[in-house]
């Protein structure tokens, strides 16, 4: 096999057995790899109505046939499993160097199942695995774990952890990898935690082979140069880091504030990608084989705050900024370095002490619950001190990590969570911009922006432009980038080569890679495949038509100020043609022409 | 009239903003106005020969000027124009 490894490891934390698999050539060519195909494994061995914390859940590590390769920004994986935080099949992608170090062990994907007698960690050396007793490691940070773990096994190993949020079973726990880079949503970390599994090591010798090195090294050639050439790929994501989104996102009006109370923030600039080059950042930073370099490594020297690492990236300064009314840059690259220390998600918790700060501000909890602590809007000392509480599972924290949706609902205000499927909607107005509304409401994770990024037409302009404030043709421009980014995902690069290069480049690649003929259509087809098999798993786990929507507020409440004043998300207009373009009906349940279409029967 | 700058184009001015009491007419005048004063580097950033330079991102009181008229984009003194090198993120 070319691109592929042809290996997968099934390792049973029940049993303390590692068994090695074929990866079965025509899942591999119909699902691509990554999310594609872990999506296709969790389909066929998991119950949808499983336990997403029990024994029976799988938890998937799976590079795609490109990663590893010097195709450009083709470092990522992603770890698929059911998901804690909303019973979805989830799929969190990262990147940094240890989705390549799983190729070059020898490995398309790593099935976890059942669950360790105690902590346990995962050495992979080649072809030699051990399970290995975890004792030392449990309770350590990420950090601090990644080091211990190279310690015992070899100072080089790449290492994926859960920090000790997944430990205490967080639904917004993450997985983090090479230090501070992130599996980040709907709590695949609480699944590691579940299974007593507290870090993977892996170390590999060999390299991926592919098919046609000459047609492979002349398609990656391109590829790096148009991303050279694209303004934003080639250097203004350097330079500024996703944080630059913060002014564009303002100055349209659509900068969610105050728990998506409003959608303009006065003081913006001061938490935005220049604010951060000139204070915060040391260096940019790139992950495998990517020249994009939109890392951030980062120091923080107040009293109070101080603190390195990466970060914060455009959602996570949202977060932890605008939408709970502060603008402080060192209190909020504090807390996302908390998050990346204990392993949470960082979208999610800034959200989630958003909704704490409005529930408190209407007076639905008081400071009897929040440990003595004023949790209003604009605290920064509240917001970092609760952001601490989180980390560490202690108070008001144990509340905040199980997510906004439970917590408002706990108080009897489910209303005021902004999140759809019970996931936190990240950095991005739908009452400005029409078109990421639709697909917030319809994302087969719930709340997230990253799997249908239609910013980058509504405003970003990247390759083309649609009006945000219009609803026709979004049903469209969400099906394609939503199909786009489940192939791009799947293949193991990242979404930000798509600001240079497009789906046709990456079919080249991937031809030339696994010796496998993808069409440009053909691989827009896998995407759809692997989109509609994650539909149908979400529909066999309970969901309906009905949870395909936005909080009422997006729907009815308009934005109050700035230059989206007056708005609201006309989601009605949208999701029947959306339905519809998609061959679901009116249920939003894939028609049998449609499954069949995908061999999906 | 306020005109912001953000990212490169800070660097390009020296400046996060500028008032402008008496705007041009469109937003063509306006950009010529301010290629005059911040030089060379400043025109080739917002312009592609005659026309809107594809990789810069206008907005004028938050709409982009794509769906406005582009370079023929009526200005008034109240407005509020904000100018973008093309950005991304995530």
């Amino acid at each position: 096999m070319f691109g592929w490894t042809g290996t997968i490891l099934r390792i049973d934390l029940t049993k303390g057995t590692v068994n090695r698999e074929a990866t079965e050539l025509k899942l591999a060519h119909e699902y691509v790899g990554a999310r594609g195909l872990g999506v296709r494994i969790i389909s066929d061995e998991v119950d949808p109505k499983a336990d997403p914390l029990g024994p029976d859940n799988k938890l998937i590590f799976a590079p795609g046939p490109l990663t590893g390769t010097f195709a450009p920004s083709a470092g990522r994986y992603d770890v698929i499993t059911k998901g804690p935080l909303n019973g979805v099949i989830a799929a969190s992608n990262s990147g940094g160097a240890f989705g390549p170090e799983l190729k070059y062990a020898g490995y398309d994907a790593l099935i976890i199942e059942g669950k360790a007698a105690k902590p346990t960690y995962l050495w992979i050396k080649d072809d030699e695995v051990e399970i290995r007793d975890a004792a030392a490691l449990w309770g350590h940070t990420t950090p601090d774990t990644t080091d211990l773990v190279r310690d015992e096994t070899d100072e080089d190993a790449k290492v994926a952890c859960i920090g000790p949020a997944g430990e205490k079973l967080a639904l917004l726990a993450n997985v983090m990898n090479d230090m501070f880079r992130a599996a980040g949503r709907t709590g695949v970390g609480a699944v590691m935690g579940s299974k007593n599994l507290k870090a993977i090591a892996v170390q590999g010798n060999g390299a991926v082979k592919v098919a046609d090195p000459e047609a492979f090294r002349a398609a990656v050639m391109k590829a790096r140069k148009m991303i050279q050439a694209h303004p934003v790929g080639g250097a203004g994501l350097k330079a500024y880091g996703t944080d630059v989104l913060v002014n564009i996102l303002n100055s349209i009006g659509a900068l969610p504030t105050r728990n998506y109370q409003d959608g303009y923030y006065p003081t913006a600039d001061k938490v935005g990608g220049e604010s951060l080059s000139a204070k915060q950042l040391i260096r940019p930073k790139g992950c495998f084989s990517c020249i994009i370099s939109c890392g951030r490594v980062t120091k923080v020297d107040s009293p109070g705050y101080e603190g390195f690492g990466e970060g914060p990236e455009y959602e996570s300064a949202w977060s932890f900024g605008p939408d709970c009314d502060i603008d402080d840059l060192d209190a909020i690259t504090k807390a996302n370095f908390l998050c990346n220390e204990y392993g949470l998600d960082t979208i999610s918790l800034g959200s989630t002490i958003a909704c704490a700060m409005e529930l408190f501000e209407r007076g639905f909890i008081t400071a009897k619950d929040t440990d003595g602590i004023q949790l209003v809007f604009g605290n920064t000392a509240a917001m970092v001190e609760m952001t601490r509480k989180a980390c560490m599972g202690e108070g008001f924290g144990v509340k905040l990590a199980q997510g906004s949706y439970r917590l408002a609902e706990s108080y009897g205000h489910p209303e005021y969570s902004m999140t759809c499927k019970k996931q936190e909607m990240p950095a991005y107005d739908p009452r400005g911009v029409q078109g990421i509304g639709l697909n917030y409401a319809t994302g087969n994770r719930g709340g997230c922006h990253v799997r249908g990024y239609t910013i980058a037409v509504e405003v970003l302009a990247n390759g083309a432009e649609m009006d945000p404030h219009v609803t026709e043709g979004k049903a469209g421009l969400d099906i394609l980038f939503q199909n786009l980014t489940a192939a791009l995902d799947s293949s193991g690069a990242c979404l930000f080569a798509t600001f240079g290069i497009g789906g046709a480049e990456l079919a080249e690649m991937l031809t030339a890679a696994t010796g496998v003929e993808y069409s440009l259509e053909a691989f827009l087809r896998a995407g759809e495949r692997i989109w509609n098999a994650e539909r149908l798993w979400n529909l066999k786990a309970g969901f309906t038509a009905a949870d395909d929507t936005l909080p009422e507020r997006l729907l009815k409440e308009p934005i109050k100020t700035g230059p989206s004043k007056g708005l609201v998300n006309r989601l009605g207009e949208m999701l029947p043609g959306y339905y519809l373009e998609r061959g679901w009906d009116e249920n939003g349940v894939p028609t049998k022409a449609k499954l069949k279409e995908l061999a999906l029967v | 009239m306020n005109v912001q700058y953000f990212a490169t184009f800070r660097e390009l001015t020296g400046e996060r903003a500028r008032r402008i009491d008496e705007p041009p007419a469109t937003l063509g005048g306006l950009l010529q106005a301010l290629s005059g004063r911040y030089g060379a580097a400043f025109r080739r950033a917002v312009f592609d020969g005659e026309r809107l330079s594809a990789i810069v991102i206008i907005l004028v009181n938050g709409r982009s000027v794509h769906f406005t008229g582009g370079l023929d984009t009526p200005l008034s003194p109240d407005d509020q124009v904000s100018i973008f090198p093309m950005v991304a993120g995530g």
